[in-house]
């Protein structure tokens, strides 16, 4: 009985490998015309492929292409070459059952916190009363308790990024695109957000596609990590990380976690940037 | 702390304006009374203060009576800057939403927009009458463009990053300019609605020197033909209040609808 049990899991396992992955994009190029007239060359034929359930992070240095590459893949910016796939169909727009998490955390100031967080069952015409509950646990996830009904001005930099966080969260959308969510909080709090992240994504195995400039935090969630080269931006690494989960902080703290961000931070160093 | 020193600052604020004031009269007073200037030239404030009283304490249904008129001006006042507001709102919305809509309207703008538009009021009195209509219609057009520029700039200075946001969810044409470019843009709108607030009652006075049955424009005209000086001055006092409480109620509705915005902030704080 057990042996059979046994038998079976292997051939689950390689299932994912077979499976169309959610969101691919296939040699993007973006060139941007600059006001000046100059054109800036953000991305040189970028592929990358993200499976059904895989948390990828992507690390390089400022000015290289992630939010380009995160606005392509969110389909709200157009490539100037290059294919997006989703679910194996070439799309040129935005998906329904994308949630975005941008780089600043863009909440509207007439709204307050809870209004903001709702935004997206607003535009998707969702049942508001029903979710208004989950944005309130949302929110007391992320330590935001008390100030639902605070306005974005009132808050401090780090309590608007959380609060655009639940935001892109609470219609709970099979792919996650975040940008450096954490880019504004403290190390204590960030660590608290990974945990809370990694919980979450335990639970519900979004696809997430989350750039971050911490190699830690980005080796701690990933179950792959991308690196990118300074500008024209193209993929110069594509680490698998198999530690097994749920990761606690103790991780970090062995030899094969070090080995794998000192390698990346050597990549990383080599393609032009200096990192913690 | 803070709060004793604004609080303090209200109070010699509030003792400024009223000896700015009072001394103010006195030099009229002194002036009235020291030089030989003639009444129908320059009235006392007494006579003034005469005139007032006797105007604003009749009944409204005389004809000599301040209220007979100035509900006349101030009605036609609000429902043109209501009607002058609502369609520059809207075609600011139309011109920014769409091009076609923005370039066929180009030509008109423009020509309008450097016509000193009070020109038009003998054109609207020949169309409208001598009643309210193109009382109406002027304090409209008036208040029309320096709300539709206005509200033009706001909804086109909608930022990139809330664009996306909205792009991002698939937002429809309609979603994003009610959930964004609406209120990112009452700011300007509302920039907007004061100067046309003031255009209004502008229109709706100069409506009435050209030709009307009631009203202040029209009071005045008739306090000029018989060199009532104190009288056209008290007339203008009552005009100063009432522009003054139509200004507050604008101000009002203002920190109401824009309370989250910085530029309100610091207006009202000072
Ligand atoms: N709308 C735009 N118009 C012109 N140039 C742009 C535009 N958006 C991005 N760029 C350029 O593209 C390049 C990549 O920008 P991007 O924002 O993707 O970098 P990034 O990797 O996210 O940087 P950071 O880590 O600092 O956020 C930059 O050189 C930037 O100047
Ligand atoms: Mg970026």
């Amino acid at each position: 009985m057990s042996s059979l049990q046994n038998a079976a899991t292997p051939r689950v396992c390689a299932e994912p490998e077979v499976k169309v992955p959610v969101l691919s994009v296939r040699a993007i190029d973006k060139r941007f015309k600059t006001k000046s007239g100059d054109e800036i060359h953000a991305l040189n034929k970028i592929s990358v492929d993200l499976a059904d359930g895989e948390f990828v992070s992507v690390l390089g240095p400022s000015g290289c292409g992630k939010t380009t590459l995160l606005k392509i893949l969110a389909g709200i910016v157009p490539p100037s070459g290059g294919t997006l796939l989703y679910r194996g169909t070439a799309i040129s727009g935005p998906q329904a059952g994308m949630g975005v998490v941008f780089q600043s955390s863009v909440l509207l100031p007439w709204w307050t916190v809870l209004d903001n967080v709702l935004l997206p069952i607003r535009v998707l015409k969702l049942d508001l009363t029903s979710y208004r509950q989950k944005a309130r646990e949302l929110l007391r996830l992320v330590g935001l308790e008390g100030f639902e009904n605070s306005y974005p001005g009132e808050l401090s930099g780090g309590m608007q990024q959380r609060a655009a966080i639940v935001r892109g969260l609470i219609h709970d959308p099979g792919i996650l695109l975040m940008d450096e969510p954490f880019g504004a909080l403290d190390a204590m709090t960030r660590e608290r957000m990974n945990v809370e992240l990694q919980r979450i994504w335990l639970s519900t195995r979004k696809t997430v596609f989350f750039i971050t400039h911490s190699v830690s935090e980005a080796v701690f969630l990933s179950d792959r990590v991308l690196v990118m080269s300074a500008r024209p931006g193209s993929l110069v690494e594509n680490v698998r990380v198999s530690f097994p989960r749920p990761r606690n902080a103790d991780l970090m703290s062995t030899a094969e976690f070090g080995d794998l961000t000192r390698h990346l931070r050597h990549v990383l160093g080599g393609s032009g940037a200096v990192h913690d | 702390m803070t709060k004793a020193i604004a609080s303090s600052n209200r109070a010699s604020f509030v003792v400024v304006v009223l000896v700015s004031l009072g001394a103010g009269l006195l030099i009229w007073q002194l002036a009235v009374s020291f030089t030989h200037i003639p009444s129908y030239i320059l009235p006392s404030p007494k006579s003034v203060w005469a005139a007032l009283a006797d105007g604003l304490t009749r009944s409204p249904t005389e004809r000599a009576s301040f209220w007979f008129h100035l509900i006349d001006t101030l009605r036609a006042t609000v429902f043109g800057f209501l009607i002058g507001a609502t369609l520059g709102i809207f075609f600011a919305a139309c011109m920014a939403e769409y091009w076609l809509v923005e370039v066929a309207a180009l030509p008109y703008v423009v020509g309008l927009q450097s016509l000193p538009k009070v020109a038009i009021a003998p054109l609207l009195v020949i169309w409208l009458g001598y009643g309210s209509g193109s009382k109406v219609a002027m304090a409209a057009v008036l208040t029309l463009f320096p709300v539709l520029i206005n509200a033009m700039a706001g909804f086109r200075s909608t930022p990139r990053d809330r664009l996306e946001l909205m792009s991002a969810l698939n937002a429809s044409r309609l979603q994003v300019f009610r959930y964004i470019r609406f209120p990112g843009a009452l700011p300007m709108i509302f920039a907007g609605l004061n100067i046309g607030i003031v255009y209004a009652m502008l229109g709706t006075i100069v409506s009435e020197f050209t030709g009307a049955q009631r009203g202040m424009g029209v009071i005045m005209t008739q306090m000029q033909s018989v060199s009532d000086t104190a009288g056209v001055f008290a007339a203008l006092v009552v005009l100063g209040c009432t522009g003054y409480v139509l200004i507050s109620i604008m101000r009002l509705a203002q920190r109401w609808a824009v309370f989250w915005s910085e530029s309100t902030r610091r207006e009202i704080d000072q």
